[in-house]
This record gives structure tokens, C-alpha cells and sequence, in this order.
């Protein structure tokens, strides 16, 4: 019985334990429940963010970008054509100490770093040499008076100048005190100025050229990130903890481009042009014949006005399209040969005094031929030699005039009806006025065969010249040669074809023998004494002038002053019997008086460029080899 | 429990604490070991966090060096590669007074028999 109410006496116990216990936790709990509400009506009320205690609540990790390093564009021996490399802006915060020493009185502190900035002042001046000392210390104490914190002191520094200033008084004691601001911006470095400036190309906000477009994807990289912490010394470290990105540098390119050759070109274009103000531009493209690759590509021009300087503006070889003249004169007799019905370049025509029927213009070189020879036919050899419209028409209206479409059939199989992949976006598109188009007229067949009613690019014109000079095998022409990573090749751009055959071997060898001919006997006899033998043809064609160039001429080549727009072009290969590159050299006038020939200007640029390559390229270097041994030495015993 | 045996516990608890029998009285000696391995493993810890802060550190500092001297190399290299061009070359070579100018013919290679 006793044991039976001690049980129930411990029951009781427990269970008051229990209640005082639950007691407490729900008064716990009410409270905790009060204050929370409490303290959201008045954090959603009127809770004010105390600067003070900011930072304390700021997180200690912070994301960090790397930018990858864009990848360079070199030459094909590996000589850097674009790197990248950074610059940096200076600015100075002159306001740095003031109020402090103003806070303490310390008028001694104010004097000392005053002299400081007089020290700085000298040193600046003698490192940039744009200002007198005295204007650099009155613009730091000015900007002191003033209150500017960012007074620009020099843009576009570069590192090994950045680390001496480190070094000048205030500078070298930080931003705090010396009040030092430098900015970094990434640039891109072009060493060699101006050359190929086009082809290569930039990449800016809102344009994008050349290669540096084109290949962006490549030289680019990939942007990485990392969540950085600070340390217990203040020094920022990656935050292992969190995820992180490992930047990725951009690749490089390697070009086909020799730095060599296009500096020759350059000059050689510039040393034609640049004295003469009514040159508006002058192209050059020089290509590998059997692979296609470009070596240089030069695109001088003035821009709208002659005052203006000679720079790579516009990339024109690639985009200028426009009627080439003469040199489609080739296009037209290839065709011919290829067909058979010119069976052999000593072939004979009627001259007829330079008419064609079927309302084409008279040609009056056949007059003066007619007149220093006394013949009445003229061979197809020396047509092309003297580049007659008359010979040309006639043939094309003679062997095509019945069916057109077939010559046509040629134009397009050596690529000139249309834009081909290239390297550099932006190739032009040509305009060939087939049967059945909307330019299409009765004359429209002989004009396309000397070079009128159809318009390329040079680029188009240069790919079927080195298709010759390649026996019939058309290479598509390219600027990239092979992408890599620290020397390293991840990917190589072979040589391709545009077309297997154009022609056959024995057309080609042909065509060489009557471009051979127009530089030993024709319009390019200035370049009959080169260093190499050059085959080639010349070129000079009216501009169609735009309506506002006209000034109400009816006249689409000139203008109401009588003026003309012309290009003049050379084209061919060297040397002749073994061709190893394509020269293609255009100039281009504003309007004007003068006549612009292909065989001027564009020829004597061309002869300088062959003749200098002759003397670089290890190609042509003769061999000395010793006729007889030389005596061995021995020692007597 | 009553509010007096709650009193009592806190009341022998601080005075544990004063005569430093605290450990003793709740037994801990037998968990001493495990006390000191406790001890030793934060020691560790905190040491091995302390040194990862610092090669870390380094690490970012050698990161930047490398950045400078990479930067350094494509400077030079923009001067070295302007200059040695073969315009540039003949324009100091002109500014110099110097005769000598490209060459107008090839160079001759010597041959082994």
C-alpha cells in the first residue's frame, strides 16, 4: 500500500517537472514569437542602414572576371603582326591628405607634401617632355585648391613608363597618400604600323574588319571567373570554397602573309602613287601560285579627298567591284583557245578599219595599225599584244555571237559569277550580265570580252590569272595558314581548289606564251627588262561615276568637266616559264583629264616589286659549287 | 525539477568552476583523450587554413608577376619586330648617312661537293 502511493506520489512529481518545464518553453517560444514580430514592423517600418555597420555585413568574398589574353596574328615566319598588350591612363587625386592635415592643423604635413608635388611636377615634365615642370606643379596644386580628384595626367602609357612613375615622390606612396589613379585598358599593338592594316583588321565596338573579325571566335579566348576572400593581412586570395572558371587565352593565327613582301609592295605602290594627288588608291595582291596563299595584300587609299594621307582604309581588293578593262582580254581568248576556234595565236582576222556591226564603238588603234602596217588582217597574238577591243569583239561576236551562253558557261566555271569563301568576310559580289538578264543588250557580248558589262574584284581577276600560271588548276586563295597555341598547331588550313581545271595545261601554256608577248612587244614593255620574266596583261578601265560625281553629265564615265575615273591594273605572273607568284597591281584616279593605264603606273610598280623579291627570295639564289676539293692538310710525323 | 534543484545546479556548477573541479565533476577525465585529439584536429586546422592563405597569396603574387613580365615581352617584342623591318631599316640606315641599301641580287649559296 505504502509502495503503491510512493509510486503514485513519484507520478505526480514527473508530471509537475513536465509542466514547469513546458512552462518555460512556451513562454520561450511566445516571447521569441513576439520579438520577431516585433522586429519585422520595425525593420519594414523604419529600420535606417547604419553606414558604420555596412561593411561589417558585407559579404568577404568577391567575384574576380580574368580576361583572356587575345591571341596574336602572325606572319607566316612567325613575325607578330597584331599582339595584345595593355595601356594605361593616369589620373591623380590631388585632394588626398588635405583635410587631414587640415583636421590636425598640420600646416607642416600641407608644406611637406606640397614640395613633394613640386618633385613630381620636375620628374614628370622630364619623363613626358609635353609640359614645363611649372605647368605640371600648377595644375596638381590648382587641382588641390580646387578639390579635383581625378586630374588627367598622361593616356596611353606603358608598362615600363608606369613603373618608373611608381617611383616619382607621391607616387611611389600610393593611392592613399600620393593620390596616384592608374587605369588599365587592354589594346592591341600593330608593329608595323600601317602594313596590311586592312587585312588584318580590328575588332571594335561597332566595327569589325579583317581578320581580327573573322577569326574573333579563335583569338578571342574564353573569360574565366573566381570568388576571391581577404585574408587576415588584407590580401585578396581565390576562396577555394567556391566554383570557379579557368580562363582560357585566345589562340593565334598564323597568316600566309610575308612580312617582307608586303613591305616591298607597300613601298613600291606607295613610290607610284603617293606624289601623285590625283591617285585616289592603289591595290596590290601577290599570291602563291601553287597554293593559292596570299603573301601580301596592300590597300592604299586617300579616301574623299586627295589632301587626305595614304592609309589602309578600305579593303578593296576584296570589295571594289567594278569592270577591269583589258584584262579580261585573257578570260576571253582562254575561252577561245579552250573551244578551238582559235587553233593557234598566229590565227589572222579582217580588220575591217576598226568595226565591229551591231552598233559597237570603232577602235582607232586598228586604224593606226592599219596605217603602219598597210595590212588589212591582224593576228589574234598581236590583238592582244596591242589589247584591240576591235579583235576581241570581233571574235566573240564571230565564235559566240550565235550562242552566247556558252562563253558565259566559261565566265562562270573560272568563278566570276560569284562571291567564293574567303577568309576575310565582305568579298563583292560581281555582276556578269548574262543572255536572259536584265542588262543583257546586243552589244553586251563583245564589251564582256574585252572587259566592260561585267564586274569582279580584283581578287576575282588575281585567282584566275595564277589559274594560269597554274596550269589550268584554280586555287581558292587564302590568308590563314593554321591556328595555334603556344607554338603549338591545333589546326591547319591546307591549299584547296576552287576549280581542278579551267583549262588544260596546253591552253594555259598557250595564253603564258601570248602574255609573255604583251610585256616583250605590247602595252607592258616596261617590264621586259625585269630581274625575272614577268607574263602578264594590262588593264585600263572607265569608272562608272556615281550621280553626284556626274554634276548632270549624261555621260555615266564622266563628269560634266569632261573628267574620267579610271583604274589601271597589271596583272600576270613570274617567272614566266616557271611561275611561282601571281602580281596584281590596280590604281585607281579620282576624276580626271589624264588617262591612268595599266601599263604605267601599276607595270613600273610591279617591275620594282619582282625585281626586289628576285633579290630576297631564296628561291633564285645561285649555287656555288666548289670545282675541285681543297688540299687536305697533314701532319708530318 | 524544481526551481530550487535548478538553483542547486547552477549554484555547485559555478562553484566547480571556482575551485576548477568542473572537468573532474562531470567526469570529463575520461574523455581526455578525446579531448586532446579534439584540440589537436582545430590546431591542424586553423595551422593548415593559415598556410593555405599564405601559398595561396603567393600564388596570386606570382600570378601577377608573370602577368608583368608577359606584358614586358610583348612590348619588346612590338619594338624589336618594328625595327627590324626591312623599310625601317633602310630609313635609319638612310637617316645614318649610310650607303648601304637592299640588295639587288640574290645571295649566293655555297654548296658542298
Amino acid at each position: 500500500m505504502t509502495k503503491r502511493r510512493s509510486e503514485i506520489q513519484d507520478t505526480i512529481e514527473n508530471r509537475d517537472r513536465i509542466h514547469v518545464v513546458m512552462f518555460f518553453l512556451s513562454i520561450l517560444f511566445l516571447a521569441l514569437g513576439v520579438f520577431i514580430m516585433v522586429k519585422i514592423v520595425q525593420i519594414q517600418a523604419g529600420y535606417h542602414v547604419d553606414s558604420s555597420v555596412v561593411d561589417l555585413f558585407r559579404p568577404r568574398v568577391q567575384k574576380h572576371v580574368d580576361k583572356p589574353v587575345r591571341g596574336r596574328i602572325l606572319a607566316t615566319d612567325g613575325r607578330p603582326m597584331a599582339i595584345s598588350a595593355p595601356l594605361y591612363d593616369i589620373r591623380m587625386d590631388c585632394t588626398v591628405r588635405r583635410q587631414e592635415f587640415k583636421d590636425k592643423n598640420n600646416q607642416a604635413g600641407e608644406d611637406a607634401w606640397r614640395a613633394k608635388a613640386g618633385e613630381l611636377a620636375k620628374k614628370l615634365s622630364a619623363e613626358f617632355r609635353d609640359r614645363s615642370a611649372a605647368e605640371y606643379e600648377s595644375a596638381i596644386l590648382k587641382g588641390r585648391e580646387k578639390g579635383s580628384r581625378y586630374l588627367r595626367i598622361k593616356n596611353n602609357i606603358d608598362l615600363s613608363t608606369l613603373n618608373r612613375l611608381r617611383t616619382f615622390p607621391l607616387f611611389n606612396e600610393g593611392p592613399n597618400k600620393g593620390g596616384m589613379i592608374v587605369e588599365r585598358h587592354e589594346e592591341r599593338i600593330y608593329p608595323y604600323d600601317s602594313l596590311a592594316r586592312r587585312t588584318i583588321g580590328y575588332v571594335k565596338e561597332s566595327n569589325r574588319i579583317g581578320l581580327e573579325s573573322s577569326f574573333d571566335h579563335v583569338l578571342h579566348g574564353r573569360e574565366g571567373y573566381e570568388w576571391r576572400r581577404v585574408t587576415d593581412r588584407k590580401t585578396w586570395i581565390r576562396d577555394l570554397d567556391s566554383a570557379s572558371v579557368k580562363v582560357i587565352d585566345g589562340d593565334d593565327i598564323r597568316t600566309t602573309l610575308n612580312v617582307d613582301f608586303q613591305d616591298i609592295a607597300d613601298k613600291a605602290l606607295r613610290e607610284q602613287i603617293q606624289a601623285d594627288d590625283e591617285v585616289r588608291a592603289g591595290i596590290c595582291i601577290i599570291m602563291e601560285a601553287k597554293t593559292g596563299a596570299i603573301r601580301a595584300m596592300v590597300n592604299l587609299s586617300r579616301g574623299d579627298t586627295p589632301q587626305t594621307v595614304l592609309w589602309e582604309r578600305d579593303n578593296l581588293a576584296l570589295r571594289e567591284v567594278g569592270e577591269q578593262g583589258s584584262v579580261m582580254k585573257t578570260v576571253t581568248l582562254v575561252s577561245l583557245v579552250e573551244d578551238g576556234y582559235v587553233k593557234t595565236l598566229d590565227q589572222t582576222l579582217p580588220t575591217n578599219n576598226g568595226f565591229v556591226p551591231g552598233g559597237y564603238n570603232q577602235d582607232v588603234h586598228i586604224l593606226d595599225y592599219q596605217r603602219e602596217t598597210g595590212r588589212r588582217d591582224i593576228t589574234v597574238m598581236h590583238g592582244f599584244e596591242i589589247s584591240s577591243n576591235y579583235v576581241f569583239t570581233w571574235l566573240a561576236e564571230n565564235y559566240y555571237g550565235k550562242k552566247p551562253q556558252e562563253m558565259f558557261d566559261h565566265i562562270y566555271s573560272y568563278r566570276f559569277g560569284e562571291p567564293f569563301d574567303f577568309d576575310i568576310s565582305g568579298m563583292g559580289t560581281p555582276v556578269v550580265n548574262r543572255p536572259g538578264t536584265a542588262g543583257w543588250s546586243k552589244t553586251t557580248l563583245g564589251t564582256t570580252a574585252y572587259g566592260y558589262s561585267m564586274a569582279v574584284t580584283p581578287l576575282h581577276v588575281a585567282t584566275f590569272y595564277n589559274a594560269l600560271a597554274n596550269k589550268g588548276r584554280m586555287m581558292k586563295p587564302y590568308l590563314v595558314e593554321s591556328i595555334e597555341r603556344n607554338g603549338k598547331v591545333l589546326k591547319r588550313f591546307a591549299p584547296s581548289e576552287l576549280n581542278s581545271s579551267i583549262c588544260s595545261p596546253a591552253t594555259a601554256d598557250t595564253v603564258t606564251r601570248a602574255l609573255r608577248a604583251v610585256v616583250n612587244e605590247g602595252t607592258a614593255t616596261r617590264l621586259r627588262s625585269a630581274k625575272l620574266a614577268v607574263a602578264g596583261k594590262t588593264g585600263t578601265a572607265r569608272v562608272v561615276l556615281s550621280p553626284e560625281e556626274r554634276g548632270g553629265s549624261r555621260d555615266p564615265y564622266s563628269d560634266s568637266y569632261g573628267r574620267k575615273k579610271f583604274q589601271g591594273t597589271f596583272v600576270g605572273f613570274f617567272p614566266a616559264d616557271n611561275p611561282k607568284y601571281t602580281i596584281l597591281v590596280t590604281v585607281y584616279s579620282y576624276p580626271s583629264h589624264r588617262n591612268f593605264y595599266g601599263g604605267t603606273k601599276p607595270a613600273m610598280a610591279v617591275r620594282s616589286i619582282v625585281d626586289q623579291l628576285y633579290a630576297l627570295d631564296p628561291a633564285w639564289r645561285p649555287e656555288l659549287v666548289p670545282s675541285a676539293a681543297l688540299p687536305q692538310m697533314k701532319k708530318e710525323k | 525539477m524544481t526551481f530550487s534543484s535548478i538553483w542547486t545546479a547552477i549554484r555547485n556548477t559555478l562553484k566547480a568552476l571556482r575551485n576548477g573541479e568542473f572537468l573532474l565533476r562531470i567526469r570529463a577525465d575520461k574523455y581526455y583523450m578525446h579531448i586532446m585529439y579534439l584540440f589537436l584536429l582545430m590546431w591542424l586546422t586553423i595551422m593548415l587554413s593559415l598556410r593555405v592563405d599564405k601559398t595561396l597569396a603567393q600564388v596570386g603574387e606570382n600570378k601577377a608577376a608573370i602577368e608583368e613580365l608577359r606584358i614586358r615581352h610583348s612590348e619588346k617584342e612590338a619594338e624589336l619586330v618594328k625595327l627590324e623591318s626591312a623599310s625601317e631599316t633602310e630609313a635609319r640606315l638612310k637617316k645614318m648617312g649610310s650607303a648601304l641599301a637592299m640588295p639587288s641580287v640574290p645571295a649566293t649559296i655555297m654548296k658542298k661537293k
